[in-house]
């Protein structure tokens, strides 16, 4: 049996990691999702030059992978001029490619909502911006809730990664404790269940989404 | 970028050339084991017997909703403990193959519950067995279903394997790394890096559109 004494004894040292994990993904769920919606309003519906220009910065952000990413801006960004700590710069990775998975969840819900809509609300005297708010919007996020949420488990297991270029959160606090303890199995199973206490409820509030909405489509038709 | 740039970039191609060797090899030969895996997953993770059930979708939720980086440490630093001796490399094939055949294994079963259960019934009428029916009537309808998921997710995995730089596998990422700290320089490696992993990314897109447009054909 593995002896998890050494993971209790650990315990509010991996905690206060955990604490940054979770500040790291907050931020990552916060500014992504936001930055991730405005691209993808604009990917849908803006003109063709500004959706050409979204297609591109979207395939090359999530055809590379997020450690490269991060590698580049922990050693990238600081030549560009800007003094930024590793932890600024990480999280600044982290916006920008969850940046491009929200927006392809977001552009396909807005495209999912029926064109002859937008033409009734046209019809109807509404214009751009009042047809976005009212009619589209409401039926995209509502679309794209699921998938959103989902997404965050993502970005909760990517911040792990921001370990391997140096920043400090409960990943490097695990490899910092198993060094010590020479405990790999019982610290890094132990963290894995921490990881789990975090990733798990999100997985499943998004799953009762998903059977919510699905319920809600079904009444409608 | 300068001629001295290029020049620098240039002489750093063999070991490039190398990595990135390793890189489609770890990627194809994780892509093999998790495939492999995930239907063996699939299996118990729908069996109508809860004790193979529980145990299945409780390794499948543990391994989907935990970073693919801690379950590599795992492997890693804890195998040895129990006297498994294995190579970074076998260590990270493991890893990446145990958590995307939790992945493969969801994906799967979606596809096998979209089928119409009747195909099944029907088969059985027949007189094939429970495992003829599966694989020759509804596994390879399932599959065409779930093409677009499964293909989406071996991309995800070919990614993943950056990964094993954490554990000192000499793939791009960690080649690039070293080139950077023993030569000082700066991160335009990683530019290099990030555009072979774009070119394999989208090699492995046009072969999952190409796949996706031939079953869409035989339809």
């Amino acid at each position: 049996m593995v002896p998890f004494d050494v993971f209790f004894a650990n315990l509010p040292y991996l905690l206060r990691g955990a604490l940054v994990t979770l500040q790291i993904g907050a931020i990552g769920v916060v500014g992504g999702t936001l930055a991730g919606f405005a691209l993808g309003v604009a990917g849908a519906m803006a003109g063709r030059a500004v959706r050409a220009l979204v297609a591109v910065y979207v395939f090359i952000v999530r055809g590379v992978p997020i450690l490269v990413w991060m590698f580049m801006g922990y050693f990238g960004l600081p030549l560009l001029g800007a003094r930024l700590g590793g932890f600024l710069a990480v999280n600044i990775v982290l916006v920008a490619y969850t940046a491009a998975f929200v927006c392809e969840i977001v552009r396909g819900a807005i495209l999912a909502v029926p064109r002859g809509q937008i033409e009734a609300a046209r019809s109807l005297g509404m214009t751009g911006g009042g047809i976005l708010r009212l009619v589209i919007l409401p039926q995209a996020v509502r679309e794209s809730l699921p998938p959103l949420v989902n997404n965050s488990v993502m970005i909760v297991k990517q911040s792990a990664y921001v370990s391997i270029v140096g920043v400090w959160e409960l990943s490097y606090a695990a490899r910092e404790v198993v060094e010590r303890t020479m405990a790999p199995f019982s610290i890094f199973i132990g963290v894995m269940f921490l990881y789990f206490l975090i990733c798990y409820p999100i997985a499943m509030s998004a799953q009762c989404l998903e059977k919510r909405y699905a319920r809600g489509h079904a009444q409608k038709e | 970028m300068s001629a001295a740039n290029l020049r620098f970039l240039h002489d750093q191609l063999p070991a490039f050339s190398t990595a990135a060797g390793l890189t489609v090899v770890l990627a194809v030969l994780s892509m093999v084991c998790a495939m492999a895996w995930g239907l063996m997953l699939a299996a118990p993770a729908m069996s109508r017997r809860a004790w193979l059930r529980y145990p299945a979708t409780a390794y499948i939720e543990l391994m989907r909703n935990t970073p693919l980086l801690i379950q590599i440490y795992v492997i890693y630093f804890g195998f040895p403990l129990i006297g498994l001796n294995y190579s970074s490399f076998t260590c990270g094939v493991i890893g990446i193959a145990a958590q995307h055949g939790a992945f493969l294994a969801e994906i799967y079963r979606a596809g096998i519950q979209s089928i119409d259960r009747r195909q099944g019934e029907a088969a059985h009428a027949l007189g094939m067995t429970r495992v003829l029916a599966m694989r020759l009537v509804i596994l390879p309808q399932a599959l065409a279903r779930v093409t677009p998921m499964l293909t989406n997710q071996l991309i995800v995995l070919l990614k993943d394997t950056s990964l094993l730089a954490s554990i000192g596998v000499l793939e791009m990422t960690l080649t690039a790394k070293m080139i950077i700290e023993r030569t000082g320089a700066s991160f335009q490696v990683f530019v290099l890096v990030a555009l072979a992993y774009l070119a394999m990314t989208s090699a492995l897109g046009l072969l999952a559109r190409a796949l996706e447009l031939r079953q869409a054909r035989r339809r």
